[in-house]
């Protein structure tokens, strides 16, 4: 046998070897959700049989309208999307600005403000809950969705960032010529910038709809009232039930996830190679 | 402003030149850092110092609040002893199974990108989501665990519920979102340039060698990023204690053993009303982080490889 015969052969042994390794390890990692499917499935009854039903011998649909209905779903699914959906446009647009700011306009002290806000990523988020709490107390916003959604416009250092270190990307060729035509920093903005960072704005809406959706101290915090609650906070709550009927709570469980994991699906291009690749972006 | 009017004749008037744009157009980060980043550390600073309830004023009491954490408050060594312990569990295991996941995935072979996508399901979920799950998986009668091992007859722990178990059951629900680890490894190791490892294999280099002498000096940058930001996210782990271990709206666990410092503070602020001691210890929270991030950064000046210095 030559050696490069017995290298392919290795190489093939390896290969399997690891496979066979990593899909155990995969499939370990999977089976809460597996088994949180079955249980959404099953009665109440076989929940607690023992040894358990892995596959339930009859399918309990009724458990999904009846643990929606459980959590007031619907409702508050609308106060998500629509909290999401305003957190998403405020990202998007106050990014592209502040990030086109620090990009392409000249101006004193833009270097400074960019380390400065890129380091205010470092401040640990804690620090300024309470802070913040009480000025959203003093003016008076305590139970709406103002602390909620008008920060997101008021640009995230992280998107910012990338948005900025995209734009460090793009050649200045292509602004230029908008400049000689006569057109201003907000057109070259909005009609030669935004279709070209398209791909970083979509990473945006992605992030930060999932942000959106998986938030929980911030509403835990300044929503009080029920009919306002987001589905993190009504999930939360019928979880720290005493008595908690798991299959009900697992169907609603689902359903609550779901949106995040058909965006998944949909856009797994971008979180596969995206997300990471701009993460490590202002490495390289 | 030096008067340029005598040079160049200009029609601009100050507010359509870039000097005064470029401040527009980063407006909205210029209030939002004044807002959430300058105005919250100053006032929690001055806060710590005060006795506060939030409806009548603060009062000054010098260092009192930081003296009772220190001598009085039975909670906190509990919550000290709880967050470090969550830190050193989770942050390095996440970063090592990450590592070494993203490089058995960093090569063609059949299923990879399904392997990939199973790896990475897990992070995608919404935390709470996860975690309401998690606390069903650890269900002592009706959970996934203690049924599977039902099956060879053990009777398992009671997990959350337990002192004993609570945090260690709690940090492997934070390992089991390597993916996110993971996934951005993977982006690093796909940029190391595939030369290096071609060099080494003429130069007969074996397996480990390569994983030690190029795969993690290549990496050291990405690593060292992802160490401080693990870190910083772990020293604040608040949704694990608040949903794991809640029974009956009271997080923390049996006995404070899952009361990470996050969450003693969020619990003294909003359930406590003790809005000044609160603050004192976010103030803690934030020194030791500071602490961490530095040494980290002073290690790595002797460790991180960065391929060019400009």
């Amino acid at each position: 046998m030559s050696v490069l015969q017995s290298k392919k052969r290795r190489t093939f042994i390896g290969n399997l070897i690891r496979g066979i390794i990593l899909w155990i390890l995969s499939l370990a990692m999977i089976l809460p959700l597996l088994w949180m499917i079955t249980a959404a499935l099953k009665s109440n009854s076989s929940i607690m049989s023992i040894p358990p039903e892995w596959i339930p011998k009859e399918f309990h649909w009724e458990n999904f309208p009846e643990g929606l209905a459980a959590v007031s779903f619907w409702p508050r699914f609308v106060n998500t999307v629509f909290i999401s959906a305003m957190c998403v446009i405020g990202q998007v647009l106050s990014c592209s600005v502040v990030g086109y700011g620090l990009a392409r306009i000249r101006f004193a002290g833009r270097k400074f403000w960019f380390y400065l806000f890129v380091g205010s990523m470092m401040l640990p988020s804690m620090v300024g809950l309470i802070p913040v709490y009480r000025l959203w107390t003093a003016l008076n916003a305590l139970n709406t969705y103002w602390p909620l959604i008008l920060p997101a416009f008021l640009g995230s250092p992280f998107y910012t960032f990338l948005i900025r270190q995209f734009l460090m990307g793009v050649p200045r060729s292509f602004d230029e010529a908008a400049k000689i035509d006569g057109a201003g920093h907000v057109r070259i903005l909005f009609q030669i910038i935004m279709p070209i960072i398209k791909p970083a704005i979509i990473t945006i809406v992605i992030m930060q709809f999932q942000a959106s959706w998986n938030e929980y101290l911030s509403p835990l915090i300044y929503l009080i009232d029920g009919e306002k609650w987001t589905l993190s906070l009504a999930v939360a709550s019928y979880s720290t039930l005493y008595a908690v009927e798991w299959n009900k709570f697992m169907a609603t469980d689902l359903v609550y996830m779901l949106p995040t994991l058909i965006l998944f699906f949909v856009a797994q291009k971008y979180f596969m190679q995206g997300l990471g690749s701009l993460t490590t972006a202002g490495l390289k | 402003m030096n008067n340029s009017k005598a040079e160049i004749p200009r029609k601009r008037r100050f507010w359509q030149r870039d000097g005064f744009i470029g401040y527009m157009f980063i407006l909205p980060s210029l209030i939002g850092f004044a807002a959430f980043v300058a105005y919250p550390l100053i006032v929690a600073i001055f806060y710590s110092f005060t006795e506060w309830d939030g409806l009548s004023p603060a009062r000054f009491i010098g260092f009192e609040n930081y003296t009772y954490m220190f001598t009085t408050d039975p909670s906190f060594p509990k919550a000290i002893k709880a967050t470090f312990l969550y830190v050193l569990m989770t942050v390095p295991l996440t970063l090592v199974f990450g590592l070494l996941l993203a490089v058995m995935l960093n090569k063609n072979m059949f299923s990879v990108k399904v392997l990939r996508t199973l790896f990475y399901l897990p992070v995608v979920l919404p935390s709470v989501a996860a975690l309401v799950l998690w606390k069903f998986v650890y269900d002592p009668d009706y959970g996934l665990i203690n049924q599977l091992l039902a099956i060879f007859g053990i009777k398992g722990p009671k997990w959350l519920q337990s002192e004993d178990t609570a945090l260690v059951s709690m940090a492997i629900v934070s390992i089991w979102g390597v993916g996110s680890m993971m996934i951005i490894f993977l982006s690093g190791l796909q940029s190391i340039s595939a030369e290096l490892y071609e060099a080494a294999d003429v130069d007969g280099a074996n397996g480990l060698q390569k994983f030690f002498k190029i795969t993690i000096p290549m990496m050291s940058p990405v690593l060292f990023l992802q160490l401080i930001t693990g870190l910083i996210t772990a020293f604040q782990a608040f949704n694990p204690p608040q949903l794991l271990t809640n029974y009956g709206g009271v997080g923390g666990g049996p006995n404070y053993s899952t009361y990470l410092l996050a969450y003693s503070i969020y619990d003294k602020a909003f359930n406590g009303f003790k809005y000044g001691y609160a603050m004192a210890q976010v103030m803690v929270l934030f020194i030791i982080i500071m602490i961490f991030t530095a040494i980290v950064f002073r290690f790595s000046n002797a460790y991180v490889y960065y391929e060019n210095n400009d």
